[in-house]
C-alpha cells in the first residue's frame, strides 16, 4: 500500500530523510523508532502530503504522490487517518462535535454522521464521554477523541506521530491495545514512538531510524538503539 | 452532498461574522461610511446636474411690444426672428393670454384679483419669448433684437444673463466630482485594510480549527470560501443600513429640492432611484469585502 523507492526530503541543505527505500503491506501494523530528529516525522509527512518529496518516488495505492495536484491533496487525506501527540482537538467542541467536523468537511449528511459518530466513539470507549469538552477529559481520553476522530472517514491507513507522547504509562498502553484493535479491523497502523515499552509490547515489524536513514528493520522486533 | 457543503461553509461564514461581534461592527461601520460618503457624492452630482439642465432651460429672452402694435405686425417679426440660425425656438404671447397666465398665477390672491377686476384695459403687453440653440448664442440675439428696424415696435427687451451662474454651477458640479471621487477613493483604501485586517484576525482565531480542517481532509474551497462569506455579510449589512438612512434623508430632501430649484425629481427620476442607489451600494460594497477578503486569505491562510 505504501512504497517508497529511494526518497530524499531536504530542508535548507540539511537531509531530514536520505534514500528511503521501504514497503508497507496493507493490513500491516509497522512502527516506526528512532531519537527526536531521526526523520520519523518527516517520513509520516511525506505520506499525508504535509511535504513534498524532493527525490525518489513514493506510491500509495499505486498512485505517485509527485503526480497529485494541490487540489488531490485533501482527497488523499480522506483516506489517511492522523493522530499527533499534541492531539489538536478543538478546546469549544466536545468530543461528538470534534469527531463530527471532521465528517461535514467532507460533506457527509447530518444522518449519517449522527450514525458514524456515535458508532466511532463506542469502538474508542467514549460513548459515556460524547458531549464532554476536551477540558473534562483526562490525557487519555482526549487521544482516544483524536483517534476517533481519525477514523470518521474510515481511512485505510491510520498514521500516528508520538501519541503516547503526552501520556503516562497506564494510559499509553490502552492508546495502543486501541492502536491494535483498529489494526485488527483491518485498517494499516503506522506508528511512530520513542516508548521503548510499547514498541516491545507489540511484537510486530520495527523499523529503526537514525539521522534520516533506516538503520534497521525487523520482523518481529524490539526498540533497540 | 453538495448543497450541505455549500450550508455549511454559509454557516461558518455567518458564525464567523457573528463570533466577533465588535470587530465585524467596527468593518460594518467602515464599509458604512465609505457607502454614505459614495452616496452623498452621487446625489449631489446629481442635484447639481439637475439644477444647471433647469437653469438652462429657463434662460430665454422676453421681448415686450408696445401695445399697439399689431398682432400681424408680432408674427411677422416672429416669422423673421425664426429665420436666424442661432435661434431655436420663438414662441408668441399674446396679451389675453399674458393675462390669463397672470391671472392663473395669482389666483389665490384676493388684492391683485381685485385689482385686475378693477381696469377695463388689459395692462400686460403681448410678447415673443425666443429660445436660443446655444447659450452664448443670447446676447447676440439681444443685440440683434435691440436694432434700430425693431425699435418702433419693441417696448424692452429682458435678457437676464444668466451664463455666471451656470459657470459656477459647472465649476461646483467638477469639484463635486474631483472632491467626491477622491474622498470616496480614500475611504475605499480604509475600508479594505479594516475589512483585510478584520479577516486576518478571523484567520488567526481559527487557525486551529483550518489546521485540523486540512488534516481530516477539507477541500480548499472548504477552508477559504467562510472568510469570503464573512467579508459578503459585511458588505450585506452596510449596505441595508446605509439604504436605510438614505430613504428618510431622500423623502425629506426631494420635495424641498423640488420647491427650490422649480423641479419635479421624484423616486423613479435617474439618479435619483433609490433600487438602483442601493444596487450601486451593495456592489460597491461586495466588491469592496471580497477584494480585501481574497487578499487577507492569500497572505495569512496557509494551505
Amino acid at each position: 500500500m505504501i512504497r517508497f523507492e529511494k526518497v530524499t526530503k531536504t530542508y535548507k541543505d540539511k537531509k531530514a530523510v536520505e534514500n528511503i527505500n521501504l514497503e508497507i503491506k496493507n493490513g500491516e501494523f509497522v512502527s516506526i523508532v528512532g531519537v527526536s530528529g531521526a526523520g520519523k516525522s518527516t517520513l509520516l509527512k511525506l505520506i499525508f502530503g504535509e511535504e513534498k518529496v524532493d527525490e525518489g518516488k513514493l506510491y500509495i495505492d499505486d498512485i505517485d504522490i509527485a503526480s497529485l495536484e494541490e487540489e488531490d491533496i485533501p482527497y488523499l487525506r480522506r483516506k489517511i487517518g492522523i493522530v499527533f501527540q499534541d492531539m489538536k482537538l478543538l478546546p469549544k467542541k466536545t468530543a461528538f462535535e470534534n469527531v463530527a467536523f471532521a465528517m461535514e468537511v467532507a460533506g457527509y449528511p447530518r444522518e449519517k454522521i449522527v450514525h458514524d459518530v456515535a458508532r466511532i466513539l463506542d469502538i474508542v470507549g467514549l460513548r459515556d464521554k460524547t458531549h464532554n469538552f476536551p477540558d473534562e477529559m483526562s490525557g487519555g481520553e482526549k487521544q482516544r477523541v483524536a483517534i476517533a476522530r481519525a477514523l470518521a472517514h474510515k481511512p485505510v491507513l491510520l498514521i500516528a506521530d508520538e501519541p503516547t507522547g503526552n501520556l503516562d504509562e497506564g494510559n499509553s498502553f490502552e492508546i495502543l491495545d486501541l492502536l491494535q484493535k483498529i489494526n485488527q479491523l483491518g485498517t494499516t497502523v503506522l506508528l511512530a514512538t520513542h516508548a521503548r515499552d510499547l514498541v516491545n509490547k507489540i511484537q510486530k515489524r520495527v523499523i529503526t531510524m537514525d539521522k534520516g536513514r533506516i538503520s534497521m528493520e525487523q520482523a518481529k522486533g524490539h526498540y533497540k538503539l | 452532498m453538495e448543497s450541505i457543503t455549500l450550508f455549511r461553509v454559509i454557516r461558518t461564514g455567518m458564525t464567523n461574522f457573528y463570533r466577533n461581534f465588535w470587530l465585524s461592527a467596527t468593518a460594518t461601520l467602515i464599509m458604512v461610511v465609505t457607502l454614505a460618503i459614495l452616496t452623498l457624492t452621487l446625489v449631489s452630482f446629481n442635484i447639481t446636474r439637475v439644477a444647471i439642465q433647469n437653469i438652462q432651460e429657463r434662460v430665454d429672452i422676453s421681448v415686450y411690444f408696445k401695445t399697439q402694435v399689431s398682432e400681424r405686425q408680432i408674427l411677422d417679426i416672429q416669422g423673421e426672428l425664426q429665420k436666424l440660425p442661432e435661434i431655436a425656438a420663438v414662441k408668441y404671447v399674446s396679451a389675453a393670454d399674458a393675462l390669463a397666465s397672470f391671472k392663473e398665477k395669482h389666483s389665490d390672491n384676493q388684492l391683485i384679483q381685485d385689482s385686475l377686476g378693477q381696469l377695463t384695459d388689459n395692462p400686460l403687453p403681448p410678447t415673443l419669448q425666443v429660445k436660443a440653440k446655444n447659450l452664448n448664442d443670447y446676447p447676440k440675439i439681444a443685440e440683434e433684437l435691440s436694432k434700430v428696424e425693431y425699435s418702433a415696435f419693441i417696448d424692452k427687451v429682458n435678457f437676464q444673463d444668466n451664463r455666471s451662474v451656470i459657470e459656477r454651477l459647472s465649476r461646483i458640479l467638477s469639484a463635486v466630482k474631483r472632491l467626491g471621487i477622491s474622498m470616496a477613493a480614500v475611504f475605499c483604501f480604509i475600508a479594505i485594510l479594516v475589512i483585510f485586517n478584520t479577516i486576518r484576525l478571523t484567520i488567526f482565531n481559527r487557525r486551529e480549527e483550518v489546521e485540523i480542517m486540512k488534516l481530516v481532509g477539507a477541500t480548499n474551497w472548504y477552508i477559504r470560501w467562510p472568510f469570503i462569506i464573512e467579508s459578503i455579510m459585511y458588505a450585506l449589512a452596510a449596505s441595508i443600513i446605509t439604504i436605510l438612512f438614505t430613504i428618510p434623508i431622500f423623502n425629506y430632501l426631494l420635495p424641498r429640492l423640488n420647491t427650490y430649484l422649480g423641479t419635479n425629481l421624484t423616486n423613479d427620476t435617474w439618479g435619483f432611484n433609490l433600487w438602483i442607489i442601493f444596487a450601486i451600494q451593495l456592489v460597491t460594497a461586495l466588491i469592496l469585502g471580497i477584494i480585501s477578503s481574497t487578499i487577507a486569505i492569500r497572505r495569512y491562510l496557509r494551505i
